[in-house]
């Protein structure tokens, strides 16, 4: 039978196999400041060491402050940046620090660095390690006990090999849609649970006219329909990022020649190979926005607040207990709803295209009185470029803070925070209760329009702001 | 990791749908770097009044607990099995939202549902943690949740990991269901094993793969 391309990287990794598990060897191990430290320790306890600190990479983001990245005021937060330090040096693991240049969200710094090709596997101690998997390549999140286990073997156990769903977006998508509304759309379709047990893969033609930042964006949220991961096929779009001068790990002449003549193979031939698929037309979406507490809880900007009886995968009760949470009243029109702040960031949506996405709308607008926006980029490299660029001006012209590199208000883990009642327009990826902040509300939405939102006060359809 | 072979307790529901790990336990206290003190901070922003959740750096300056949550039922206090609604665990793969449910007292979860009741991190996160996960079939949680309704606090539920069986001993009666366990997780809960310890026996097969990587994959770990 034809194998898909997530089942091609599973095979070419498996180590052993067991009759319900298989060890899969891990080709990059992404490491953090939050998940880690446990694991750091638990090896430590054990005497052991680090298989191969060559294939691990550390960097910190979660803790890390946005105003001023090298003053940690918080103790616990400074424990934990710290700790993460003397870990990568008593085991050896390479670290991409505050400062250094490299330093950023491990999902944007992976691609960057050249570390996320395709056909790898790529695990961190994260849900959205799925981000890498817009090479094409089988990234996921794996827990604290699994993190020590790759660092002590390099590998990893999965159970039964997760299924694949197939979600195909053909159509063209139109202007003032970003890849954030292809993804809010399909999760949307998809339910928070509609993806458990798979691994989703994105084709289509609405898949292939994305540059890799769209695609990471897409992959990136994977994790919110419940996938183990997500991926797309590499082409000559994954292939000209790698090439880039600027990815030190990147295979460079024979080696990448080599490495090309394998990538080009890794594709899935036959879309009935899919054990499901879902199939998404781009050229009927609208801006989307999520009302409720999780990502699936999503309508179009011109839609309204839904009853509870209404909100597909989700029981009437729990959809209370979210409009409750939001401070929400069916039938509310979404472009009524007023913002208290607007963030621009995360490993979803922190990238230099979500940025120059965001400056379109900024530019020549000031930001309504009384909103804080925030415009956090993903990466130091990030960063560089955005001001190499002229949209640091552009956004501090329209009013908004242009800020260091980190993950922000995405969890509020560093000091950007909602306050308890605060609305936000975001463009991470959960609307969880309490995510950026105790009692803050979340919408989720793209860069555009959470620029839009920014300089209406309220959310408005960017489509008519571009016009 | 403490072996898993049987267990009786009593057992709390929670029925909400797509608990997620955020309100399992909130991101400020991932700050810590220890594996143990999250049992205060399960739920930490439902379970106390609002406002009164432990600060990050003291897990047992705890507030007083919201009459309103149904963890909190005074007879369900000391419950060591957790049933809950499908989907529970989805959202972000921190372990410590396991950590912080088995710290609480919790030696299970019951969720509904096969390849439904939990989310896939959450789940293999819990395996290698020893929390026993089942998911029992819809119309046996069902069932199960209406008994436990029926008579909050006396009723006593009974594990057999050996076994593959639920049991509840209700006032009026036995009920007893089948769920499935993957052969491999079982093995390991049943004696307590450490996966790390038993993948390095298998270090000739990963050092085998090794070898056969393509050159442009380990040439890449050293910079240009
Ligand atoms: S930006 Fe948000 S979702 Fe991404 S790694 Fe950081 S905290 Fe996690």
């Amino acid at each position: 039978m034809a194998e898909t391309l997530f089942e091609q990287v599973w095979g070419r990794h498996v180590v052993a196999s067991q009759p319900s598990a298989t060890l899969l060897y891990i080709d990059r191990h992404l490491v953090h400041e939050v998940t880690s430290p446990q694991a750091f320790e638990g090896l430590r306890m054990a005497g052991r060491k680090v298989r191969r600190p060559g294939l691990t990479f550390a960097t910190p983001d979660h803790n890390v402050p946005t105003d001023n990245q090298f003053q940690i005021l918080d103790p616990l937060s400074k424990k934990q940046v710290e700790t993460l330090r003397s870990n990568c040096r008593e085991f050896g693991v390479e670290l991409y620090d505050i400062g250094g240049g490299r330093q950023g969200i491990v999902h944007v710094i992976g691609p960057e660095l050249g570390l996320t090709l395709p056909g790898l596997t790529i695990v961190c101690g994260d849900s959205h390690t799925s981000t890498h998997g817009a090479f094409g390549a089988l990234a996921f999140g794996i827990g604290t006990s699994e993190v020590e286990h790759v660092l002590a073997t390099q590998t990893l156990w999965q159970g039964p090999r997760p299924s694949a769903l197939g979600v195909e977006v053909n159509g063209v998508l139109p202007p003032g849609l970003e890849p954030k509304d292809i993804i809010l759309a399909v999760i949307r379709a998809l339910g928070i649970g509609g993806a458990t047990g798979c691994v989703i893969e994105y084709y289509g033609s609405a898949i292939r006219a994305l540059g890799m930042e769209g695609r990471m964006t897409v992959c990136n949220m994977s994790i919110e329909a419940g996938a183990r991961a997500g991926l797309i096929a590499p082409d000559d779009v994954t292939f000209e990022y790698i090439a880039r001068a600027d990815r030190p790990f990147a295979p460079r002449g024979a080696a990448l020649e080599a490495a090309l003549v394998d990538w080009k193979r890794l594709r899935t031939d036959d879309a009935s190979a899919f054990d499901r698929n879902v199939s998404i037309d781009a050229s009927n979406l609208a801006p989307q926005v999520t009302w409720g507490t999780n990502p699936a809880m999503t309508v179009d900007v011109g839609g309204v607040v839904p009853n509870p009886e209404d909100v597909p995968f989700a029981t009437p009760a729990d959809a209370r207990r979210a409009l409750e949470y939001m401070g929400l009243v069916p039938g509310t029109p979404i472009e009524q709803i007023a913002v208290d702040v607007v963030f621009i960031g995360s490993c979803t949506n922190g990238r230099i295209e979500d940025l120059r996405s965001a400056a379109r709308v900024f530019e020549g607008r000031k930001v309504a009185a009384g909103v804080q926006a925030l415009v956090v980029p993903g990466s130091e490299q990030v960063r560089k470029q955005a001001e190499a660029e002229g949209l640091d001006r552009v956004f501090r012209e329209a009013g908004a803070e242009w800020r260091q590199a980190g993950c922000s208000m995405c969890l509020a883990m560093n000091p950007d925070k909602l306050r308890p009642g605060q609305r936000s327009a975001s463009t991470s990826n959960r609307n969880f209760e309490g995510r950026q902040g105790p009692g803050g509300r979340t919408h989720l939405v793209s860069p555009s329009m959470a620029a839009a939102a920014a300089v209406a006060g309220r959310f408005a359809d960017v489509r008519k702001l571009l016009k | 990791m403490q072996p898993f072979q049987t267990h009786i307790g009593r057992a709390a529901v929670l029925d909400w749908c797509d608990v997620n790990t955020d309100l399992i336990i909130p991101a400020r206290y991932l700050k810590r770097t220890e594996r143990s003190g999250y049992g205060p901070l399960l739920f930490a922003d439902k379970r106390y009044e609002p406002g009164t959740a432990p600060p990050p750096d003291d897990p047992s300056n705890q507030g007083p607990l919201a009459a309103d949550f149904p963890l909190n039922h005074p007879e369900l206090r000391d419950a060591t099995v957790l049933v809950v609604g499908r989907n529970f665990g989805c959202g972000s793969s921190r372990e410590h939202a396991v950590w912080a449910v088995q710290q609480a007292g919790f030696r299970a979860v019951v969720a509904p549902g096969k390849g439904e009741g939990f989310a896939d991190i959450f789940e293999s996160n819990a395996f290698k943690s020893g929390l026993l996960p089942i998911e029992l079939d819809p119309g046996d949680w069902d069932a199960l949740v209406a008994e436990l309704r029926a008579a909050p606090g006396r009723v006593q539920v009974e594990i057999d990991l050996n076994e593959c069986v639920l049991a509840a001993h209700t006032p009026t009666g036995d009920i007893r269901f089948g769920f499935e366990i993957p052969e491999e997780e079982r093995r390991r809960l049943l004696r307590g094993l450490d996966a790390v310890a038993e993948t390095l026996l298998l270090d000739d097969a990963i050092t085998a793969h090794e070898r056969s990587r393509p050159a442009w994959l380990a040439a890449s770990s050293t910079p240009a």
